[in-house]
C-alpha cells in the first residue's frame, strides 16, 4: 500500500477513536465509530487473497449491523427522553439496544462469530489493530453509559463470553484465532465489572491491550501464525520464546505477572457486591483460557520440536527488524503487579 | 418428499417435535437435507432386520454386488415388502446427529480434530481419501456435462480387489442443442464437503502440509486437479485452484506429487491474471476433471489421495503476483 494511503488510514483510525472518546453528543460518537470501521476496511484488504476480502466483508457487515442498532437506540432515546447527550441514556429499551450494539462491536458472545474468522483472514498487524485499537471507542462509550446499563444482560454477556472464549480457543492451531478467542474472553471480564466499577474496565482493557500488543509484535517479528511454526522458534530466537511465555502467562492471569491484577480486582469487586456465583464461574472459565495458553507455551518454550534446518544457531545472529517496542510492552505486561496499590488509588 | 408428506398431514411432527404449529417445522427442514437417501437406507435396514430378503437376492448375490458397486440406484425385488416408517427414520436421523455431536464434544477435549496436539504438530503425512469399500465411494460426487444437456457419461465404482476406485466413462464434446451453449465435454469427480453434526459445514486444515500426493493409474489423458476452499460468501463459490495431472497410461501406478504452490487460481473456469497462493487452512473439497476436448472413453484409477510436508520444497508461490514486476495486475 502507498505510504500516503497508509498515513491517511492510520490518521482516520486515530481521529475516529478520539472523536468517539471525546464526544458528548451521540451523533459524533457514532460518527467516530463509523470512521473507525471505514478506515480499517482497506487495511484488511491489503493482502491479495479472497480470504482477506471475505474477512473485510464479514467485518463490514457485522459492524454496520451494530451501527444500525446503535443509531436506532440513539434515536429511540432521543424520541423518548429528548436527550442527545451520551450520559443521558435513561430509556430502558434504548439502553438494552445500545448494549447489544456495543456487544456486536466488541465481539462479545453470542455476537462473537465474526471475531475468529476476521482475525484469521487478515495480516498480523491489522489483526493487532482490530483486537486492540478498535476496542477503545466502544469501551469508552460503555464507560460513559455504565450507570444506565442492565446488570442482568451484562452478566449474561460476560459469562457467555468467558465460556465461549475458553471453549472456542481449546482446539485451535492457528495463533490468530487463539488470540481472537482470548479477546472474546477478556472482553467478558471487562464487561462484567463495567457497572460496578467502570475504572476497572479501563484498567483491564489497558493491561489486555499491552499484553496483546506484545504477542502480536512478537509473532510478527518471527512471522509465525501456527503452533507448528511456534515449535521452531527455539532455534531462531530463544528470547522470543521467553517473551511469549511471560506474556501468555500474564494473559492467563497468573501471579506474579501483571495480568493477575485486573482479574484479582474484578473478582474482589464482584464478591464485595455479593456476586459470588458469577465470580466463581468467571474464575473457572479463565482456566480454559489458561489451558490453551499453556499449550502454546508447551510448544514454544517447554519443548524443542524437531527442526528441519541444518543450522541450530540461528538465534546467534542479530535480528534485522526493529524490536524496540517489544521489550517495553513485555515489561508493562508482565512486571507491573507490585504497582497494584497505585492503580487501586487511581481508581 | 417424506417431510412434505408429514407436514401436509401434520400428524406425526407435533408428536415428535412437541410443537403445535406444523409450519414451524419448516425451520427443521435444513436439518434433514439428504433425507431421502438416508430414508432409503433406513428402508434397507428394516429389510435386513426383518430378514425379508428374497431367495432371488441371495442367488443373484454376485450380480447384485456388482450392481451395488456402482454409484446408482440399487434394485429391489418387487416381491419384497417395503416398510416405510418416516417417524423411525427421522428419529434415527436425529439420533445419529446427536451421536456425532457427542463425539465432537468429546473429541474437543482430546485435541484439535479429535486427536492429541502432539500428533497434529508432528505429523508429516496424512491419507485423506482411500478407496477400499463402497462407503469410500459415497464421499465423492460424480458430475458431467449431462447437467447442462451434454452427452458425456461418467461412473465411479470400486475397481478389482476393492483396492482402488475406478472413475470411467465416455467423453462427448458435442454441445447441447439449446442455442446458447457453444462448448461442452467434461466429466468430474469431486469430494463431498465434510459435514459435522446437523449438517454443519466443516473443512480440512492442511496448513501443516505443502504437497498433494496422488497414487493413480490413468489412460494417458491430461486431468485437472481442483481444490476448493471453504467460504461463506456465494460470490466466492466459483473460486477454484487447479493444476494439471498428466497420466501415463499403461499398467504401472503413477505417484503424482503436486506442491500447493503450483496451484493457480481461476474463477468460473477462467484463469485470473491476479494470482495468489491459496491458503491451506480451510480446504473444502478436491476434485478431478477431464475436459481435454477428445471424444472417447476414459478411465482413472485412484488408490489413495494424501497430503504430506516436503521439507525440500521451499517455493512459496510459482506465479508472478507482484505489481511492480507485472504492471498488468
Amino acid at each position: 500500500m502507498s505510504p500516503y494511503v497508509t498515513t491517511i488510514l492510520t490518521l482516520s483510525l486515530f481521529i475516529g477513536t478520539c472523536l468517539t472518546i471525546f464526544s458528548e453528543h451521540w451523533f459524533t460518537a457514532w460518527m467516530g465509530l463509523e470512521i473507525n470501521t471505514l478506515a480499517i476496511i482497506p487495511m484488511m484488504t491489503t493482502p491479495k487473497n479472497p480470504r482477506a476480502t471475505e474477512a473485510a466483508t464479514k467485518y463490514f457487515l457485522t459492524q454496520s449491523t451494530a451501527s444500525m442498532v446503535m443509531m436506532f437506540a440513539i434515536i429511540y432515546n432521543a424520541w423518548s427522553t429528548n436527550q442527545w447527550t451520551l450520559m443521558q441514556l435513561s430509556d430502558n429499551w434504548a439502553s438494552i439496544a445500545m448494549t447489544l450494539a456495543l456487544a456486536i462491536k466488541l465481539g462479545l458472545a453470542p455476537f462473537h462469530f465474526w471475531v475468529p474468522e476476521v482475525t484469521q483472514g487478515i495480516p498480523l498487524l491489522t489483526g493487532m489493530i482490530l483486537l486492540t485499537w478498535q476496542k477503545l471507542a466502544p469501551t469508552a462509550i460503555l464507560f460513559q453509559i455504565a450507570p444506565h446499563l442492565n446488570m442482568k444482560i451484562l452478566i449474561m454477556l460476560a459469562i457467555l463470553s468467558t465460556l465461549v472464549g475458553g471453549w472456542g480457543g481449546l482446539n485451535q492451531t492457528h495463533l490468530r484465532k487463539i488470540l481472537a478467542y482470548s479477546s472474546i474472553a477478556h472482553m467478558g471480564w471487562m464487561i462484567i465489572i463495567v457497572q460496578i466499577n467502570p475504572t476497572l474496565t479501563i484498567l483491564s482493557l489497558t493491561i489486555y491491550i499491552m499484553a496483546t500488543l506484545t504477542m502480536f509484535l512478537t509473532l510478527n517479528l518471527s512471522n509465525v501464525t501456527k503452533i507448528k511454526s511456534l515449535g521452531g522458534l527455539w532455534n531462531k530466537s530463544a528470547t522470543t520464546t521467553i517473551i511469549i511465555l511471560l506474556t501468555l502467562l500474564s494473559l492467563g492471569g497468573l501471579p506474579p505477572l501483571t495480568g493477575f491484577m485486573p482479574k484479582w480486582l474484578i473478582l474482589q469487586e464482584l464478591i464485595n457486591n455479593n456476586n459470588i456465583m458469577t465470580a466463581t464461574l468467571m474464575a473457572l472459565s479463565a482456566l480454559l483460557n489458561l489451558f490453551f495458553y499453556m499449550r502454546l507455551i508447551y510448544a514454544s518454550s517447554l519443548t524443542m520440536f524437531p527442526s528441519t534446518n541444518n543450522s541450530k544457531m540461528q538465534w546467534y545472529n542479530n535480528p534485522t527488524q526493529i524490536t524496540m517496542l517489544i521489550p517495553t510492552t513485555t515489561v508493562i505486561s508482565s512486571l507491573l503487579l507490585p504497582l497494584t496499590p497505585l492503580f487501586i488509588t487511581l481508581s | 418428499m417424506a417431510l412434505l408428506h408429514k407436514l401436509q398431514n401434520g400428524i406425526h411432527f407435533p408428536k415428535l417435535c412437541g410443537i403445535q404449529d406444523a409450519a414451524q417445522c419448516f425451520l427443521l427442514g435444513s436439518v434433514f437435507t439428504g433425507y431421502p437417501s438416508r430414508l432409503y437406507s433406513s428402508i434397507k435396514k428394516t429389510e435386513a432386520a426383518s430378514g425379508t430378503s428374497s431367495p432371488e437376492g441371495k442367488t443373484h448375490g454376485g450380480l447384485e454386488k456388482q450392481t451395488k458397486g456402482e454409484v446408482g440406484v440399487d434394485l429391489i425385488s418387487p416381491k419384497e415388502k417395503i416398510e416405510i416408517n418416516f417417524d423411525k427414520a427421522i428419529r434415527a436421523e436425529i439420533k445419529d446427529h446427536f451421536k456425532v455431536l457427542m463425539k465432537e464434544l468429546v473429541g474437543r477435549w482430546i485435541g484439535p480434530e479429535g486427536r492429541p496436539l502432539h500428533e497434529i504438530l508432528l505429523e508429516n503425512t496424512r491419507v485423506m481419501w482411500q478407496f477400499r469399500s463402497n462407503e469410500d465411494l459415497d464421499k465423492w460426487l460424480v458430475t458431467s456435462d449431462r447437467t447442462i444437456g451434454g452427452r458425456s457419461k461418467a461412473f465411479l465404482k470400486m475397481a478389482s480387489n476393492n483396492q482402488s476406485a475406478l472413475f470411467y466413462g465416455i467423453l462427448n464434446t458435442e454441445p447441447p442443442h439449446d442455442g446458447e451453449t457453444q462448448r461442452s465435454g467434461y466429466c468430474a469427480m469431486t469430494s463431498r464437503i465434510p459435514r459435522g453434526a446437523f449438517e454443519r459445514k466443516k473443512c480440512y486444515d492442511w496448513s501443516n502440509f505443502n504437497t498433494l500426493y496422488l497414487r493413480v493409474r490413468g489412460d494417458g489423458r491430461p486431468w485437472m486437479v481442483n481444490i476448493k476452499t471453504d467460504t461463506n460468501l456465494i460470490h466466492k463459490s466459483h473460486h477454484l485452484y487447479s493444476y494439471f495431472m498428466y497420466t501415463r497410461g499403461g499398467p504401472y501406478w503413477q505417484e503424482v506429487k503436486i506442491p500447493f504452490s503450483k496451484f493457480f487460481f481461476s474463477n468460473k473456469g477462467r484463469i485470473q491474471d491476479d494470482q495468489h497462493p491459496f491458503l491451506t487452512d480451510q480446504i473444502s473439497s478436491v476434485g478431478f476433471t477431464l475436459a481435454d476436448k477428445v471424444n472417447g472413453p476414459f478411465y482413472l484409477e485412484i488408490d489413495f489421495i494424501g497430503v504430506f510436508h516436503d521439507p525440500t520444497h521451499t517455493e512459496e508461490f510459482a506465479y508472478e503476483d507482484s505489481k511492480k514486476i507485472c504492471g498488468n495486475l
